[in-house]
């Protein structure tokens, strides 16, 4: 771990702990956000976490801006924190700098690209309501583009996911794109896996309090004179959620190093995969082992197993990692256990 | 264990297309509208009324009540219609389901000349008053007490969770009417309270999605009169097992999510996925051989047999089964879960799978069902 990653996470740690409460993460539900948080996070100059110090950044690189994404998943903050410097970050991959107005992204699915002007439909953006630019995906005959577009002319249809997270439809009809930058298939796959490398760093922060909270609350709930953790059905949810959750922290942790290496395997694929499973698992029990409780609004558990029902049905999902790792199977030329080890003959020869 | 099968009559049959195209119409008309688990979270008092207007609450009661004698599984199939419609019949689904049962069986004449033609005119619903904050699953330790008064009791104490209690007149409330002594289960006592009586408080609790749902009730020196205690006095525990048995054996422990399943079925379909409708069909064959046993039970029910080691099972399995749904829908079809979408597969999801996690606690916890069953296997 860098030291700037050590030292920007306890930052970001101590404001998110202290600012982000349980009412905080409800602004969501009354159409407001935490602006005061945003503004703390930008005077701290943590949205210039990975932007180098020549371009006025902060520096450090993508693994500390993921390491973050955990923290904002953990405290459920309601900010684009995650939105805004990712867009930036995709921006710098294609040499476009980023932009000081809110911006968001979405890439999974492309718009379509008439010489400089946008058209077609985008889902689920998300915190389009308030951001001025978008990085988004676009299509001109087999060539794909990323693009950068103005949100203020676009028609916006706002709604919420199942946390109450602002997401939008944006049409583009006839927009124009401010930016235009040709990629390769190489290209969009790198910037799909940083986009997937995001989802589960955030997954992973919501996964772990889901636990703890759980853990904590097993302490504490006492029903036939003593704390239900003494009960050993209750013991086999602790003990699975445990397990999802180690699962997960150390595949999050493995695929933070290794975009941070610059190294792009099939590492971020395998972890969103196995997120699907774990966050069911961990909600799931979660659930259970709090039982009533845990289903009002006034407990704090939805406000992250609601994020993890959500954010598991966004972006680059499961089923879409699926399919590109059965396809990779498929063409390549390593079995099973050469691709494990992403090591064969003809590799170490070479 | 084993449960009788069961074949429906050709009487029966016709029941159900009459309730299915009721229902049809219902919704064309915009009555109402699909909901998963609108059987516990969908309280529409209209609705009731109009549901009472077909005599289809309380129907199995005695005429001298005004109830229409009907069998057993003619209530089942009707409520399976309601559930298989997601239809929101929870304004009067537990005075139909275990209010009247409960009267019939342990009540005085005064109650049920009372109670039960208001129930089968749709005029009066109750909500059931068993946990407490400090007692869910170990609910024989419910401090809510009741001290003797001439004429009645006073009540004093707190119930939580009440589902629909905002929308109720009653509550049928499990009470202590002697201190706590050596075994927590005896001295306890069903009173029913009038909801809208002096000293009786209600405060909505939100669902996780906001929505009101439940409720805590607040008792503050509530008079009681004597007609209203149920059955024996200090007798509570045993005909609350009783009631149980109604409680969890329905077809309500299966169908919370069935509108979704329907509906992935149908994308499906045309979609033409074979694949996906293989899975699906794995589902189908789940839901099939569960209501063999919700059906099985309904007729034991109907002869008045034991039924409480199979109502746990029906309960537990069943709920998990109505929580699996939405984790296999999502995996079959690309679905956006979103509360708001003009698509009904959309909003199906999202509901199945915000009310997911309720189908496995409300009505005892799955784990404690686990040590009910397990119980009654050794002990066979
Ligand atoms: C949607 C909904 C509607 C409801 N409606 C009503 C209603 O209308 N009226 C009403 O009276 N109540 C209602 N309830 C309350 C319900 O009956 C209780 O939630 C349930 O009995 C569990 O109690 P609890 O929530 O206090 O959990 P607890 O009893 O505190 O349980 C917490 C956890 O510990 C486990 N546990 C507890 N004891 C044991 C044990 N001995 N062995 C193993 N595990 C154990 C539980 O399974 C659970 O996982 C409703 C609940 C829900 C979710």
């Amino acid at each position: 771990m860098s030291e700037i990653k050590e030292m920007v996470a306890e930052v970001v740690e101590k404001v998110l702990k202290h600012k982000v409460e349980k009412e905080t993460v409800d602004l969501l539900e009354e159409n407001l956000w935490a602006e005061n948080v945003w503004q703390l996070l930008l005077e701290n100059e943590l949205h210039n976490v990975a932007v180098s110090e020549e371009e006025g950044g902060a520096g450090g690189d993508i693994e500390d801006l993921l390491e973050l994404y955990g923290l904002i998943g953990k405290y459920a903050a309601p900010v684009p924190f995650i939105e805004h410097t990712l867009a930036n970050y995709l921006l710098k991959q294609i040499d476009i700098k980023g932009y000081e107005q809110l911006t968001t992204y979405s890439i999974t699915a492309p718009l379509q690209l008439k010489e400089d002007a946008l058209f077609g439909t985008l889902k689920h953006v998300p915190w389009a309501k308030y951001a001025e630019k978008i990085v988004a995906l676009a299509q001109e005959g087999s060539q794909q583009f990323i693009v950068v577009a103005d949100l203020e002319n676009a028609v916006l249809k706002n709604g919420t996911n199942l946390a109450a997270e602002p997401r939008s439809e944006v049409v583009f009809e006839n927009m124009k794109a401010l930016q235009k930058v040709p990629i390769t298939a190489k290209q969009y796959m790198s910037l799909s896996k940083l986009v997937t490398a995001a989802s589960v760093s955030k997954m992973n922060g919501a996964l772990t309090t889901v636990f703890q909270l759980s853990v904590q609350f097993s302490k504490e709930r006492e029903q036939f004179g003593r704390p239900i953790h003494r009960f050993q059905l209750v013991q086999q949810h602790l003990a699975n959620m445990a397990g999802e959750q180690t699962l997960m922290t150390v595949a999050t942790n493995n695929v933070q190093t290794l975009l941070g290496d610059g190294q792009e395997g099939l590492e971020v694929a395998y972890t969103r995969l196995r997120m699907d499973d774990a966050s069911r698992a961990v909600a799931t029990a979660a659930h259970q082992v709090h039982a009533a409780i845990g289903v009002t609004h006034e407990h704090r558990l939805h406000q992250f197993t609601r994020r993890l029902w959500a954010w598991r049905d966004e972006e680059f999902t499961a089923r879409y990692w699926k399919q590109q790792l059965a396809k990779q199977m498929l063409e390549s030329k390593m079995d099973l256990w050469e691709s494990i080890t992403e090591q064969n003959e003809a590799h170490v020869h070479a | 264990m084993n449960l009788p099968k069961v074949q429906f009559t050709e009487e029966q049959k016709q029941f159900r297309q009459e309730v299915r195209s009721f229902l049809k119409q219902h919704i064309e008309k915009g009555t109402f509208e699909t909901r998963c688990d609108s059987w516990l979270s969908g309280s529409n008092p209209d609705f009731s009324k109009i549901v009472a207007e077909q005599g289809w609450i309380g129907m199995t009661w005695p005429k001298q009540y005004g109830g229409k004698e009907r069998s057993t599984l003619d209530r089942y199939i009707l409520t399976e219609e309601f559930l298989a419609f997601g239809a929101p019949v929870a304004a009067h689904w537990f005075a139909d389901r275990q209010t009247g049962p409960l009267l019939l069986r342990f009540g005085t004449e005064y109650q049920k000349e009372f109670f039960l033609p208001k129930i089968i005119k749709g005029e009066c619903f109750f909500a059931i008053g068993l946990s407490e904050p400090n007692s869910g699953s170990d609910l024989a330790s419910v401090t809510t007490r009741a001290e003797k008064v001439e004429g009645g009791w006073i009540v004093n104490g707190a119930k939580t969770w009440s589902s629909n209690a905002q929308d109720s007149h009653y509550m049928v409330t499990l009470i202590r009417t002697e201190p706590l002594g050596e075994k927590k289960h005896e001295g306890l006592s069903q009173f029913i309270i009038d909801l809208k009586g002096e000293g009786v408080t209600i405060t909505p609790i939100r669902y996780l999605t906001g929505e009101p749902h439940f409720n805590d009730v607040f008792f503050d020196n509530v008079f009681v009169p004597d007609e209203m205690v149920v059955g024996t006095l200090g007798n509570g525990w045993k005909q609350g097992l009783a009631e149980l048995a109604f409680e969890r054996s329905g077809p309500e422990r299966i169908l919370s999510t069935f509108p979704l399943l329907n509906e992935a079925i149908e994308q499906l379909k045309k979609k033409r996925d074979y694949a996906g409708l293989e899975e699906a069909m794995k589902l189908v064959a789940e839901l099939w051989s569960l209501r063999n046993l919700s059906i099985g039970v309904a007729k034991v029910l109907e002869e008045g047999g034991e039924v409480n080691i199979p109502a746990a099972l029906v309960k537990s399995i069943g709920t998990k089964f109505e929580q699996k749904i939405p984790e296999i829908v999502r995996l079959l079809l690309d679905v956006y879960p979103d509360l708001q979408s003009e698509k009904e597969i959309e909003r199906y999801l999202a509901e199945s799978i915000l009310h997911a996690p309720g189908f496995t606690i409300r009505g005892g916890t799955s784990e404690v069902l686990y040590g009910i069953l397990a119980k009654g296997v050794i002990a066979q």
